[in-house]
């Protein structure tokens, strides 16, 4: 699971109103990949990036040179691009947690995928 | 025998004639997409067949995604008379198809060996096998004919014989038959193809025939006598041998009631199946055509909540790679099947997967770009809530002018226009809107004129079902089409939302204005104290 903020999940219980804050990540296996780095995608991805769960997901996983928020022209800046698409794209979390910081319910990661279902029906067929 | 001269052969730019295969209902999709991929001419949809004129090479042509075979054309013409009593004169006809003109049969050889060592040229720096195995050339026997007909009888035993329009009928998608295999196998074929065809007498030149018959003419004869008068015409005319096992050259026959089609299947391995898909969930053909309706453009978000082996998110990542996708699912073994699939089509990082249930999505409102979703049916599934309030949270989480293109069976279909009619009480039998409704989408009929060119703008045409395809709420019906599945048939439908929820009697959002509704939330934040 890549701790992409724009769309980090975040258990929506409808009718009761807007989100709460994205789900806090915690990490006991993660892996980084190298991924063919590519500047239009990644400059298409920072309008829709979350800076404050971003910086917090940083954090908890270690990650260095991640840049504090979008700088002017970043379009253009491939040193900026660049670090975007290290901590946006090549870092996996293979096992770990997220948790809702309201309820405080945790949602497992496992082989990379996140168990997010919320009612105790859903099982696999 | 007309041979084509030497050293000039076929010109890229003048174009060859071919034609494809298509699963019913696909027809629409198959003509954008040669239009709009190979810049193809003289795109004519017959009864279940693209007919098209493009310069495209193999490379090309190769990427078709709609279509389930493609063959280079020999022949196309009017039906066989079979109201003749006498069958002896329909075998006459069936042998003009060879001796009338064989010039086309020639001309067709001709183009498939300059394509394939367009091909080959274009290979030489991959790696390629150095003595490509060599075939025995067919039994060069004067008792031919007798061997033919018992061999004839056994291969046409094994491979299709006379049936209804049946064009989902290829082979099934070959699991573990990966790239290598695949490309070496039809490379080492295409070098003996080339090499027989090189030589001016064809004499090398090893050919099996397949038919299919339909309509009158399969009641009279069956696929194997075709096959029979056919293959006996061609040795007479070329010299040509048959040889079952695997021929240089493979002949498609197609009679029915409203053409007969001769051609030459262009790739060994049908389109439809496709190299990067390990298990295909879905077929791979309808999972594109979705995708290509959804209008997936650089940079943005596709969601498929319900993506079981993630055929869908691996058609549209392999066409449209700069995008952001995640699938999710319920089940544990479709999710580890869908992660097998990313891995061996080397798509793992380009899409994300999450175990979550589409009727309580863990995304903000407004978050996604796109989605699309094959809504499982039939008893395998147990689908827990009914089709409307999955399509309400699909709803939600969607961005204003976002696309949704969803895969329906009749019974989500019929149910959704059942409750759109306020007051009346969710009921499948009582709906007068039933048959009908499915009736007006978009869904090609037999054709009985020969020429029949279906406008490639398909939104007129589909105007007619809209009327049937109810709003869900903010989400406006688009385009519904039908396609066949094989032995059922299902329904393609795009929707748009049209605006915010909350904000029913508005069309869309007057600038400025604070969004009204609890739903609605642009901003992330606690309600509560924070």
């Amino acid at each position: 699971m890549k701790p992409l903020p724009h769309n980090l999940p975040s258990p929506h219980v409808r009718g009761v109103g807007p989100r709460g804050f994205p789900l806090r990540l915690q990490a006991t296996e993660v892996r980084i990949n190298p991924v063919e780095f590519n500047p239009d995608f990644v400059a298409r991805m920072i309008p829709k990036v979350e800076w404050a769960a971003l910086l917090e997901a940083a954090d908890t996983l270690h990650l260095v040179e991640v840049p504090k928020g979008p700088i002017e022209g970043y379009e253009h800046d491939e040193k900026f691009l660049r670090q975007m698409h290290h901590v946006l794209l090549e870092v996996d979390v293979l096992e770990g947690t997220l948790q809702c910081p309201e309820s405080g319910r945790l949602f497992p990661i496992s082989r990379g995928i996140p168990n997010m279902l919320l009612s105790d029906e859903e099982t696999e067929t | 025998m007309v041979a084509s001269p030497t050293g000039s052969g076929w010109s890229p730019t003048a174009g060859a004639r071919f034609f494809c295969t298509a699963g019913r209902g696909l027809e629409p999709f198959l003509m954008r997409e040669v239009r709009a991929r190979l810049a193809a001419t003289q795109v004519e949809y017959i009864s279940g067949k693209v007919f098209f004129t493009t310069c495209s090479d193999l490379n090309m042509l190769k990427k078709l995604k709609s279509a389930e075979r493609l063959f280079l054309l020999i022949k196309k013409q009017f039906p066989l008379n079979v109201s003749s009593v006498s069958k002896g004169n329909i075998f006459n006809e069936m042998q003009r198809l060879v001796n009338d003109g064989p010039e086309s049969w020639l001309n067709a050889i001709s183009v498939w060996k300059n394509l394939l060592e367009l091909d080959a040229k274009k290979d030489k720096l991959c790696q390629r096998d150095a003595n490509p195995l060599k075939r025995k050339v067919g039994e060069n026997d004067v008792t031919n004919l007798k061997k033919l007909k018992t061999e004839q009888m056994q291969e046409l035993q094994e491979s299709r014989e006379c049936q209804p329009e049946k064009q989902m009928e290829e082979e099934r998608v070959e699991q573990g038959d990966f790239l290598m295999n695949r490309e070496k196998s039809q490379e080492a074929f295409q070098n003996e193809v080339v090499k027989a065809a090189d030589d001016p007498s064809q004499k090398d030149l090893t050919f099996r025939v397949s038919c299919r018959c339909s309509g009158a003419i399969a009641k009279t004869f069956t696929a194997q006598e075709v096959g029979r008068v056919i293959g006996i015409a061609l040795m007479k005319q070329f010299g040509w041998k048959a040889d079952l096992r695997n021929p240089n050259l493979e002949i498609f026959i197609h009679l029915n009631d409203i053409y007969s089609v001769v051609g030459i299947p262009v790739f060994r391995v049908p389109l439809a199946s496709r190299a990067y898909i390990k298990t295909a969930g879905l077929r791979s053909t309808i999972a594109w055509a979705m995708a290509s309706l959804a209008e997936i453009k650089a940079g943005a978000f596709v969601f498929d909540p319900m993506c079981g082996l993630g055929t869908i998110l691996l058609e549209a990542a392999k066409e449209w790679p700069d995008v952001y996708y995640v699938g999710a699912d319920v089940s544990d073994s479709q999710l580890l099947g869908a992660y097998d699939n990313l891995k061996a089509a080397g798509l793992q990082d380009k899409i994300e997967l999450l175990k979550v249930s589409v009727t309580e999505l863990p995304l903000p409102s407004e978050s996604v770009d796109v989605i699309i979703s094959d809504i499982p049916f039939g008893k395998k599934f147990k689908l827990g809530k009914d089709i409307k309030s999955i399509l309400q949270e699909m709803e939600r989480v969607l961005h204003v002018g976002g696309t949704i293109v969803l895969l329906l069976n009749n019974d989500h279909h019929r149910r959704l226009q059942d409750c759109e009619q306020s007051g009346i009480p969710s009921n499948s039998k009582g709906s007068p809107t039933d048959e009908p409704g499915i009736e007006k989408c978009l869904s090609p009929r037999e054709k009985t004129d020969l020429s029949d060119t279906v406008s490639s703008s398909s939104k007129a045409s589909s105007q007619g079902g809209l009327d049937k395809m109810p709003r869900v709420g903010s989400l406006a019906p688009v385009e519904c089409y039908q396609v066949s599945l094989g032995r059922t048939e299902a329904f393609i439908c795009k929707y748009r939302k049209s605006h915010s929820l909350g904000l029913e009697q508005a069309c869309c959002c007057e600038p400025g204005s604070s969004p009204v509704g609890q739903l609605h939330s642009s901003e992330g934040g606690c309600t509560g104290p924070s």
